[in-house]
Parts: structure tokens; C-alpha cells; sequence
């Protein structure tokens, strides 16, 4: 329920590090055709003895990118020890679950299936084939490890988002900052504190245009 | 809500977003007599006086759309059980 207005316009960057800049740039640009828009190349300085280093942009669509540092004369260990799960920049011991590895990503857009098939063919010729397609509950999307070990996602819309989604979003929101503010939050406790929500506000709500009806 | 052990005589109320995904959830629930659905705003309301239980396989969703279809549960009443056969609201 903000008043602020919304100026921004989407992802400009979002950057990682790499140790293999030749298999980064197969990936991203010759297997996914991600067009490399940009490059810094840079030589280290300043206090922390900064390597020197390479950064480098993939466009991913909307104009938006993203961007890989390859720093000179480093490699994984400069991060600490290897992780029996994770990605050369998040590792992982073998007991941290599954859920917890995959949960920071990035997922890529596309406007259809046609397109999110086309990606999956790409990756399918390659050395890094899709390892799931899942429909979600409005989504459906395609994974792989990119070789860097990052968690990557395209993703298509089912269907448009629905206005009624954004109002019961905004109530999941506020029940959710009610339940942690007090004692061992539950998903039982956010649903008893969602409904009381619902009915404070679902009645009086309308859709600004013309909603689905049932 | 004094809920009543054995759910009788206690109203249980659950709340579902009205989207293309959920609609079969209030329609399998209609089928039992004891069920009724109505609305409130964009949610569909589904109440009786016992426990309510939908069956997935006539709901027929994916599980990801199973198992997020809970928009919100009344006080005085829980999820008993939510797994890949059943969603089960009781007294709490």
C-alpha cells in the first residue's frame, strides 16, 4: 500500500563471479545467444590488492543484463574451501538442504511456450541440458546449472496475473509481517491471521477494471 | 468459535482465491451436502458445521497449485491434513 511512486525500471545488472570465462561465454552467448553487450577491462588497484579484471555483459531482453567478473590470477579458492553443494560463489556442506541451495537464482523471462521450448532446445544440444521443466502454480519454467554451478531459470507466464492476485498478495504480506512479529511463526498461524484480513478488506474490494468473473 | 472436539455444531471456514487454477477446489467441495461455498469478495468462502474434506484427485490440480490453494483458514479451525490425497479443515 505504498505511496511512494515507482521509478524504476527493471534489472539493469546482476553480476557474478566466474573462473571459467570460456565456458561462461559458450554458455551465455553461443549456446543461449545472449548477445554480449558490454565489457569493462580494468587493472586492479586501490588497498585491497584488487586483481585485475574483466567484467562482462550478457543482454538477457528488456535491455536488462547480466554481468560476470573474471578476475586474473585467481580461482575457486579465493572464495574458501569447495562446497560439497552450491556454486563457486555460494558453497555449501552436504547436509544443507536442497531447498536452501536452489533458493537465491535467477530466472529469465519469455513470453510463451514456443520461446521457452526454443531454450530448451538450445540447452538440450549442449553440455548443459535442462535438468527440470515444471509448470508452478501461474508459472512454468526450465532449469539448469550454468558452469559456474549458478542455478538458472527461463520462465513463462501461464496466464496473466490477475487483479485479485495482487490483493491477496498484499494481505499474505501483512499477515505474514504479523505473524513474525510474535512468537514461532506457522503457516497454520498465517492462514487463521489471512482469513481474519480477508474479512476485513476482501468485501470491500473491487477490481480496478473488469476482473474475471465466476 | 468453541470448538467442539469432534467438530460437530462448529462452523470451519476456509478462504480460496477465485483464480482459473482453483476452481474445481470449491466446486469438489459443493459436492458434499453438509458444504456450503460462497463468496467474499474475489475469495470463494467454503463452510460447514464439520470437517471439510476435498479430495486432490477429483480437484484434479498439479501439486503446486494443490498445495498453495489456501488462501486463508478461519480462527478456531486447521489444516489437519494437506498432503497428495486430501485437504482436511477441522476444529483447531
Amino acid at each position: 500500500m505504498s505511496e511512494l511512486d515507482h521509478r524504476v525500471r527493471g534489472v539493469d545488472h546482476v553480476a557474478f563471479p566466474t573462473f571459467d570465462p570460456a565456458a561462461t561465454v559458450h554458455f551465455y552467448r553461443d549456446v543461449l545467444g545472449f548477445p554480449v553487450v558490454h565489457s569493462i577491462c580494468a587493472a586492479g588497484w586501490g588497498p585491497e590488492q584488487h586483481p585485475d579484471f574483466i567484467h562482462f555483459f550478457f543482454d538477457i531482453g528488456n535491455d536488462d543484463r547480466i554481468a560476470f567478473f573474471y578476475y586474473f590470477g585467481t580461482d575457486p579458492s579465493v572464495g574458501g574451501p569447495r562446497g560439497a553443494k552450491g556454486d563457486v560463489y555460494g558453497r555449501f556442506a552436504a547436509d544443507v538442504p536442497e531447498y536452501f541451495v536452489r533458493s537465491r537464482h535467477l530466472a529469465i523471462h519469455v513470453d510463451g511456450e514456443e520461446d521457452l521450448l526454443e531454450y530448451r532446445r538450445r540447452l538440450d544440444a549442449s553440455d548443459w541440458p535442462v535438468e527440470m521443466q515444471i509448470q508452478h502454480e501461474t508459472i512454468e519454467s526450465i532449469y539448469t546449472h550454468d558452469p559456474n554451478g549458478y542455478f538458472f531459470e527461463i520462465t513463462r507466464a501461464l496466464r496473466p496475473v490477475t487483479p485479485q492476485e495482487d490483493l491477496d498478495a498484499g494481505l499474505t504480506i501483512d499477515a505474514l509481517l504479523d505473524v513474525v512479529s510474535g512468537p514461532d511463526p506457522t503457516f497454520g498461524k498465517l492462514l487463521a491471521r489471512k482469513a481474519e484480513l480477508i474479512v476485513e478488506r476482501a468485501a470491500g474490494w473491487a477490481p480496478a477494471s473488469t476482473g474475471p468473473a465466476s | 468459535m468453541g470448538a467442539g472436539l469432534d467438530g460437530t455444531g462448529v462452523v470451519n471456514t476456509l478462504y480460496v482465491l477465485d483464480v482459473p487454477e482453483n476452481i474445481a477446489v470449491p466446486k469438489v467441495a459443493a459436492e458434499d451436502p453438509a458444504v456450503t461455498v460462497g463468496r467474499l469478495g474475489p475469495y470463494f468462502v467454503i463452510s460447514a458445521d464439520q470437517p471439510i474434506v476435498i479430495d486432490r484427485r477429483a480437484v484434479g490440480a498439479r501439486h503446486a497449485v494443490w498445495y498453495s490453494c489456501v488462501a486463508g483458514v478461519a480462527p478456531g479451525s486447521a489444516i489437519t491434513k494437506h498432503d497428495k490425497d486430501a485437504l482436511r479443515v477441522e476444529p483447531a
